[in-house]
């Protein structure tokens, strides 16, 4: 239950956070891939199964914010939340700089996985909005190994007061 | 079944999930069929969170304003005092024309028809995948929103159309950069009809002119011509950027839409099948 609630506080607060960003640039939504950061931090705690089940579920809500073929953006993130899980039980990617590495290693594949998706259903090459698309990788590896970063420090000084 | 497979149940999951959204894909094709009610239903709920996100935006910044903004208020206010004088003298003047053609009774009884058919909107949302593809309106089913409705921008210039999904208070319009659109089109001049589509990149094509068609202007405007049932004619669309004579049927031509993506903000949804009441 606890862990439900986490979740749905993290897709709330994402959606949020996208809207924001939208409003106040449109370019900022597309260098940093919020909806595969919450994928990414819970499979790296819980695991690849949950990566992979809360890949779709975001992937499906990205898809509801857009318009076309259902199910495009859930592939691509189930695939992230899965190898994020599976991956960071083997490696100890917490680390700054592993984790930059391997969240920008997660994102790149994702976004190849999603062009080809997308250009193979519509039959046309995906909008690049002058190439901004691809500081995706970088702009979310930095973003998000920053905030899991000061998530972990908050945790700490949480966990200290309540010792 | 592998023995991999029997082995790790977590990659039996990951292949079911996968293999879960590949049919939800296939059951959608051919596109712009009708919605998936799993497509509905996330869009019903997840579509208020962002409305609520924007209007609290919205409230901020005009609470914001009323605070911090009291000089430029003023300059606004006159701005638009001069602005709605020359509004109400271009009024007049045509409304003088028209009197030529209907009577004053006619005349404002269309005029009432057009206002209380216009519905304000804003947009809430843009598309995740495309920008140039759909924005999200905070306008929906209650405010009898239906699929189709022609939406223009504040300056009365084609933005696109009402598609769906439709939740209570929020809607989806499908931009004429979209790709998948198409709009009837004639040109000013030279009054050649042709088929508008977006290029998914911010610009519009206009379709099937034959190489042997007669040449365009560059910056010759685009109008719809209502022929396709859908968008009422003379609705201005964007004007033609570049034309390019090639070895093939068609000639290749560019259209800039007027709207601006930036200024997409205030739109007007047209309730009405025909605007064209004089």
């Amino acid at each position: 239950m606890k862990n439900l609630i986490r979740v749905t506080a993290g897709i709330i607060i994402t959606i949020i956070i996208y809207t924001a960003l939208a409003k106040i640039s449109i370019s900022a939504v597309q260098i940093i891939n919020l909806f595969s950061l919450v994928v990414i931090y819970f499979a790296m705690e819980k695991g690849e199964v949950f990566g992979a089940c809360l890949g779709a579920f975001c992937g499906l809500i990205y898809d509801s914010f857009s318009l076309g073929v259902f199910g495009v953006a859930g592939i691509a993130k189930t695939l992230t939340g899965f190898l994020a899980g599976y991956v960071s039980k083997k490696i100890d990617v917490n680390p700054f700089i592993r984790s930059l590495i391997f969240i920008f290693i997660l994102i790149s594949s994702e976004l190849i996985v999603w062009g080809f998706f997308y250009s193979y259903i519509f039959s046309a090459s995906f909008n690049t909005g002058k190439g901004i698309v691809f500081l995706q990788p970088f702009g979310t590896a930095f973003s998000g190994s920053l905030i899991f970063l000061l998530i972990r420090k908050f945790k700490g000084v949480t966990s200290k007061h309540k010792k | 079944m592998p023995s991999f497979l029997k082995k790790n149940k977590n990659i039996k999951v990951l292949i079911g999930l996968i293999f879960l959204q590949l049919i939800l894909i296939s059951i959608q094709v051919p596109l712009d069929e009708e919605e998936t009610y799993f497509e509905k239903l996330m869009f019903s709920v997840f579509s208020p969170v962002q409305h609520g996100v924007v209007y609290l935006f919205q409230k901020t910044g005009s609470f914001w304003k009323s605070y911090f903004d009291l000089k430029g208020a003023r300059k606004e206010n006159e701005r638009l005092k001069e602005e709605m004088f020359f509004l109400l003298q271009e009024n007049n003047i045509i409304r003088n024309l028209l009197q030529k053609y209907k009577s004053e009774n006619e005349i404002n009884d269309a005029l009432r028809n057009i206002q209380e058919n216009i519905l304000h909107a804003r947009v809430i949302g843009f598309d995740a995948s495309n920008f140039y593809k759909s924005v999200v309106i905070n306008k929906g089913f209650l405010d009898d929103i239906q699929k189709n409705m022609p939406v223009l921008d504040r300056y009365g210039n084609l933005v696109g159309r009402i598609v769906g999904p439709i939740s209570l208070k929020e809607s989806r319009i499908q931009l004429v950069t979209d790709n998948n659109c198409g709009i009837s089109v004639f040109s000013e001049k030279k009054e050649v009809l042709g088929v508008l589509a977006g290029d998914g990149k911010g610009m519009c094509i206009l379709k099937y002119i034959l190489s042997t068609d007669e040449d365009f202007f560059q910056g010759e405007r685009v109008y719809t011509s209502g022929f396709d049932g859908i968008f009422p004619p003379g609705i201005s669309v964007g004007e033609i950027l570049s034309l390019e004579t090639t070895s093939g049927l068609f000639k290749k031509i560019m259209v800039k839409p007027y709207f601006k993506f930036q200024d997409l903000d205030n739109l007007a949804v047209i309730k009405i099948k025909n605007l064209n009441v004089f």
